[in-house]
């Protein structure tokens, strides 16, 4: 009797480890092919955003714990470290009208299309939690109600950080630029040759792609935004190339870049519009 | 009985949820261990009628929504696992903690080995020494663990 009850128990088990492995494999085949997680966590967001701020919490107390714990000197001293940066940027940023029109003035001469620069920027503070080690995705703060669309450019100060993979109603997903499957178009800044950038989900590198055995490239060299891509816009760094490995037995160029961006210690980023 | 075999073990699950998604530095990042996995296998070590196949498919598809994966890729390592602690469990619970954590390499073995098999079918890049280091540390935090999970269950599942 309890041998039979076990048998049938056994044979139970079983057909459930089949259901759920088939279930799920059909999940994961349909999720990469339509990507309609993003779906599911649209109708969740009201759930998993708590869930994020939860984890994010004790992260976010040590911070204002130790902001409230600093002594007034080091206050002071930072402030006027901040005020010497501001006195300095502000003096390089009074070149910029002029440099622009400059550079309205040259490119009617070339006959080339003005694009104008966006002009909008905002701040979207980070939810900093620990997501899957294999994908480069940060999460932010800001959501549907401050017209986010897909797509848009995320910067930090020094460089490109990524663009907004998906939004919901109180959090959104920016993909860095370091992920594997993210590439976009740069522009060697000293020959003005076009590079394909694709991370490697490494956030200390970028590899670039397809680039031929005699191409012009140096160690050293910049990277910049194209704005090619429809994407992002142009002029924005990217990063400086670090590694180049000659190997006449390949068909290209082995060419790694190092992001200027701090990919994994922001705590606040930008917007573009 | 079962009601609260239920409850508390969905809470400590949440509660390793959460955990599993404190921010860490960079550096140790690629080497967390599965935290909810070694939860879900505690408890379906001691309750292997209760906890077993369902917990795992929900609780995994639950991490792929949090963690942006595909969905059920946590699922099936974690229904797969589970089943393999659903037929092993009257031997693993006879060892010794000390004895247990070498079982638990055999039982955690096929679910690093799936990992980066279906890392490698859905092209996700990955490094084999970080899941290697990874599994390592999970089963250095298996006697912690257990002894947690054990005082908790003796203390409010009677």
């Amino acid at each position: 009797m309890s041998s039979e009850l076990h048998f049938r128990n056994e044979r139970f088990i079983i057909t459930k480890l089949l259901f759920f492995s088939f279930l799920s494999i059909f999940f994961l085949f349909a999720d990469i092919n339509l990507k309609y997680s993003n779906e599911v966590r649209k109708k969740f967001s009201h759930v998993i955003q708590p869930i994020y701020s939860l984890a994010a919490l004790p992260l976010g107390t040590y911070n204002s714990i130790s902001t409230y714990l600093t002594s007034r000197n080091n206050l002071i001293l930072k402030k006027k470290e901040l005020e010497k940066k501001v006195l300095i940027q502000s003096g390089i940023i009074q070149k910029i009208p002029s440099l622009q029109e400059e550079n309205k003035r040259l490119k009617k001469l070339l006959y080339s299309a003005n694009n104008s620069s966006s002009s909008k920027i905002q701040m979207a503070e980070l939810i900093r939690v620990n997501l899957n080690p294999f994908h480069n995705k940060i999460i932010i703060n800001e959501g549907r109600n401050k017209n986010l669309f897909i797509g848009q450019t995320v910067i930090d100060s020094v460089g490109i950080l990524g663009q907004v993979s998906e939004i919901n109603n109180d959090f959104s997903v920016v993909t860095l630029i370091t992920d594997p499957d993210h590439a976009l178009l740069g522009i060697n800044a000293r020959t003005n040759k076009r590079i394909i950038i694709s991370g490697i989900g490494d956030n200390r590198k970028l590899i670039a792609k397809y680039i031929p055995l005699n191409e012009d490239i140096q160690e050293g060299d910049i990277i910049i935004t194209s704005g090619l891509d429809n994407v992002f816009p142009e002029g924005y760094l990217i990063g400086q190339v670090s590694i180049i490995n000659r190997k006449e037995s390949n068909d290209f160029l082995n060419v790694f870049v190092t992001p200027s961006s701090s990919l994994s210690s922001n705590r606040e980023v930008m917007l573009l519009w | 009985m079962v009601s609260k075999v239920h409850f508390v073990s969905i809470l400590t699950l949440l509660i390793s949820i959460i955990i599993n998604l404190f921010p860490l530095p960079e550096l140790v990042t690629p080497y967390k261990p599965p935290l909810l996995m070694l939860v879900l296998i505690y408890w379906s070590l001691a309750f292997p009628k209760i906890i077993n196949l369902t917990y795992a498919f929900v609780f995994g598809i639950i991490m792929d929504v949090l963690l942006l994966m595909p969905l059920g890729y946590n699922a099936f390592l974690y229904t797969i696992t589970i089943y393999l602690i659903i037929k092993l469990y009257p031997q693993i619970r006879l060892h010794s903690v000390r004895n247990q954590i070498f079982s638990l390499l055999i039982i955690l073995f096929p679910y690093f080995i799936m990992s980066t098999f279906t890392n490698n079918m859905l092209n996700i890049s990955y490094d084999i020494l970080e899941v290697l280091i990874s599994m390592i540390i999970s089963i250095l935090i298996w006697p912690l663990l257990f002894s947690v999970l054990r005082f908790i269950r003796l203390k409010y599942i009677a």
